[in-house]
This record gives structure tokens, C-alpha cells and sequence, in this order.
């Protein structure tokens, strides 16, 4: 019931990090409602409580904004500025690692295939 | 205005002739939590949900819904429900005349609302108990329950026994249906880590004292978990960690409050079980064999 958590970071952090995740794939598109808390309880089976902390941590990020009376929205541009700060975290975090381990493994550029393996 | 806590305890301990069976217990269940209450066998967890739905006298100061359990018990169980880990339904009586009961027997229960909630369930209003698996009968009941227009509810061990489908379904029906961010849940189980993820609050309870009540929002401020090397296992282990175990990121350091940085920057920061942190706080790590 719980494989989908991983032990790595809060549960609400895991949470956050795969709605923004359907946010970059424009799920739902900007300027439309977020599901309520209890329809992403329900479909996570997650407390509500930390639901409400994933969202808020959203808001913060300035991803949501909060409609009054009518819940959270999307926010117009969006999908770019969480493009622009995982653009950010890869180049930063993620990369030096690939890049370690790619030498390690000695895979050069010329190795690498771009082309869509489906 | 502070709202009102649904449970209000101070100081509340019950005692069976000379043996304590809890002691000194101190903790509040605000409205819209829920909470799981963690326990080995014999800690007292049943006795606790005895002592807040009145079936059990206890010293000290107990307010459930505001009232006095035991005084008051009548009127506490119209807001509050209680399936005890015993429960079970007349095996020879229909869904339907179960209802009818129900209505009979419960001015805030609603038929209708009872009729909804099998709806989502295979369980069939013409269905006999007796012919209901073990998961389906779990299902039913808590629906009857559900159905009880109620400020608290309290599951004794409520999905021991049924399959991991059934358990499933049951916690559905649960956050779907009864978590409105009013009413509050106190729900024991041993399956402690299938149900983590819908607690927002957790309770401890060893040996009759409660050794944690926390929300799951603190809990992740105060403890630390550190995964890190075993060549570092020596340097960690002088840095006092309150239970060293092997994670899914490999040795892992549980540390009540953050360690000094230097220690720290020895591994990498994980999240913390409920169940290595139960471990951790309900018996000597150093006796216990899986735990290196």
C-alpha cells in the first residue's frame, strides 16, 4: 500500500515533487482548478492533512495560486518556470553525477543515442 | 477562540487489581486527525479506547467530545463510535435488517447514507453476514459506522486478519468517506507501515506509558535518519543515534534532534519509519538482534 513512498524525503515533499511533475506535462493545464484535497486523498490514499502541505508547498513555489472561494488554480506560466528550475537542479545536482559516472564508465558523446528508443 | 480538542487527557492511568495497565497518559486529539496508535501486544492500547468511550474507569482527567466517558457515556456515544478489535456482526442477520437495526438503534445514524457508502463496496444489501468474507464483513461494518453522523471514531485493530485487498479497501472507505478535516480517527494496528501514510498524527504506547504523541509534521522536524557508509558506522555510533537498523539506503542512523554537523555531513538525510522509530522507542535496541 505504501511502495509508492520511498524513504527518501517527507511524504509530502514526494507528493509535491510528482504533481509538479503532471504540472510540466500540463496536467492541468495552466489556469485550470487542481483536483481538492480529498479527490488527491483519495486517489494517493494520503492523509489530508499532508496533501494540504504538498499543495501549499506548490503555492509557495508559485505554481498555485489560491482563487478565493474556489480553491487552487494554476498559475499562467507555470509549466516555464518549473521547466527553468529543473532545467536548474539537473545541471546543477544531477549532471555532475551523470558525468562522474559516465567517465567512470567511459561512455562518451559519440556513444550517447538521441534518438527515441519507443 | 482555541477550538475544543475532541480528547482531552491528563494524567489518566487504569489499573486491573494491582497490575497498571496505563500510566500517567497526557496527550489532546484535536478535530480532523487522524491518529495511529502504535503498541505491542499487552502496551495498553486497547484499554486506552475502553477508557475514552467509558467501558473502562480511569484516574485522572478524561474529556471526550468534551464529556466525562464514563458519566456521560450515553450522550458521548452519539458523536462517538467504537468498533472494538472483538466486533463482529450477527452472522445470521441481512445488510439490509442490519440497517433497519441500525436505525432503530441510533438517533444520527442515516439508512440512506449507510445504503451509499455499500454501494461502493460488493457487499449486497440481501447478502447474509454468515456468506461474507472475512474483508467484506470489515466493510460493512465500517459503513454502518460511517454512517453514524459522529465527531470521533475509534478502530480497535480494525483490518487484523484481512487480506491486503481488503485492507485497502477498508482505508479507502475510511479517507474518502470519513475524513471531512472535522471528524478525527484513532485507529491501532500492527501494520504500521501500510497505514503511515494516511496518519497525520501517531501515539506510542509501551508498557502502558505513552512514550510519543506526535504529529507526523513534527515528527519529521525532530528525528533524524542518516544513511551513510558502514566504514563510518564507528564515528556515527559515538554520536549517541537512538537505534542504528538497516534501511533501504543501507545502515541508517536514527537520531532524536539533529546531530552536530560533522556527523551529519558522514551520510545523507532519509526519512525516518514509523516502525524504526516504534522499535527505536519500545524496546533496547541493543537486544534486539536484526538491528545489528
Amino acid at each position: 500500500m505504501t511502495s509508492s513512498w520511498d524513504d527518501g524525503l517527507p511524504i509530502y515533499q514526494q507528493l509535491a515533487d510528482r504533481l509538479a511533475a503532471a504540472l510540466l506535462d500540463g496536467n492541468p493545464p495552466e489556469g485550470s482548478a487542481m483536483p481538492s484535497v480529498r479527490a488527491l486523498a483519495s486517489q494517493f490514499l494520503l492523509n489530508p492533512l499532508t496533501v494540504s502541505r504538498a499543495l501549499q508547498a506548490l503555492a509557495d513555489a508559485g505554481l498555485l495560486e489560491n482563487r478565493r472561494g474556489l480553491g487552487l488554480f494554476v498559475v499562467p506560466g507555470a509549466r516555464e518556470r518549473l521547466r527553468a528550475s529543473e532545467r536548474e537542479r539537473f545541471l546543477s545536482t544531477e549532471w555532475p553525477r551523470l558525468r562522474l559516472r559516465l567517465k567512470r564508465l567511459g561512455i562518451g558523446a559519440q556513444h550517447l543515442s538521441w534518438e527515441d528508443s519507443r | 477562540m482555541i477550538p475544543q480538542p475532541l480528547v482531552r487527557a491528563e494524567g489518566l492511568s487504569v489499573r486491573y487489581g494491582a497490575r497498571t495497565a496505563l500510566q500517567d497518559l497526557s496527550f489532546e486529539i484535536p478535530k480532523g486527525r487522524v491518529v495511529g496508535l502504535l503498541g505491542h501486544n499487552g502496551a495498553g492500547k486497547t484499554t486506552l479506547m475502553k477508557a475514552l468511550v467509558g467501558l473502562k474507569t480511569a484516574q485522572g482527567r478524561l474529556q471526550v467530545l468534551g464529556m466525562d466517558p464514563v458519566r456521560e457515556r450515553v450522550a458521548l456515544l452519539q458523536s462517538a463510535c467504537y468498533i472494538p478489535d472483538v466486533a463482529t456482526l450477527p452472522r445470521w442477520a441481512r445488510v439490509h435488517e442490519l440497517i433497519r437495526l441500525m436505525s432503530g438503534l441510533h438517533p444520527r445514524f442515516s439508512a440512506e447514507r449507510a445504503r451509499e457508502l455499500l454501494r461502493r463496496t460488493s457487499v449486497g444489501l440481501d447478502d447474509k453476514v454468515s456468506r461474507l468474507s472475512k474483508g467484506m464483513v470489515a466493510q460493512a461494518h465500517l459503513a454502518l459506522v460511517a454512517s453514524i453522523d459522529a465527531r470521533l471514531m475509534i478502530l480497535d485493530e480494525p483490518t487484523l486478519g484481512l487480506d491486503v485487498l481488503s485492507r485497502k479497501a477498508f482505508y479507502e472507505m475510511l479517507i474518502d468517506e470519513w475524513c471531512d478535516g472535522e471528524r478525527s480517527v484513532l485507529v491501532s494496528t500492527h501494520q504500521v507501515e501500510e497505514i503511515e501514510s494516511l496518519l497525520s498524527d501517531v501515539m506510542m504506547l509501551n508498557e502502558g506509558r505513552l512514550v510519543l504523541s506526535i504529529s507526523l509534521e513534527d515528527l519529521d522536524r525532530r528525528f533524524m535518519a542518516l544513511g551513510h557508509d558502514p566504514a563510518v558506522a564507528d564515528r556515527i555510533a559515538q554520536a549517541h543515534p537512538l537505534l542504528r537498523y538497516r534501511g533501504a539506503a543501507g545502515a541508517t542512523a536514527l537520531f532524536d534532534g539533529a546531530p552536530p554537523p560533522d556527523i551529519q555531513a558522514l551520510g545523507q538525510r532519509v526519512r525516518p519509519s514509523l516502525v524504526d522509530l516504534f522499535v527505536a522507542l519500545t524496546r533496547k535496541p541493543e537486544l534486539d538482534r536484526r538491528h545489528f
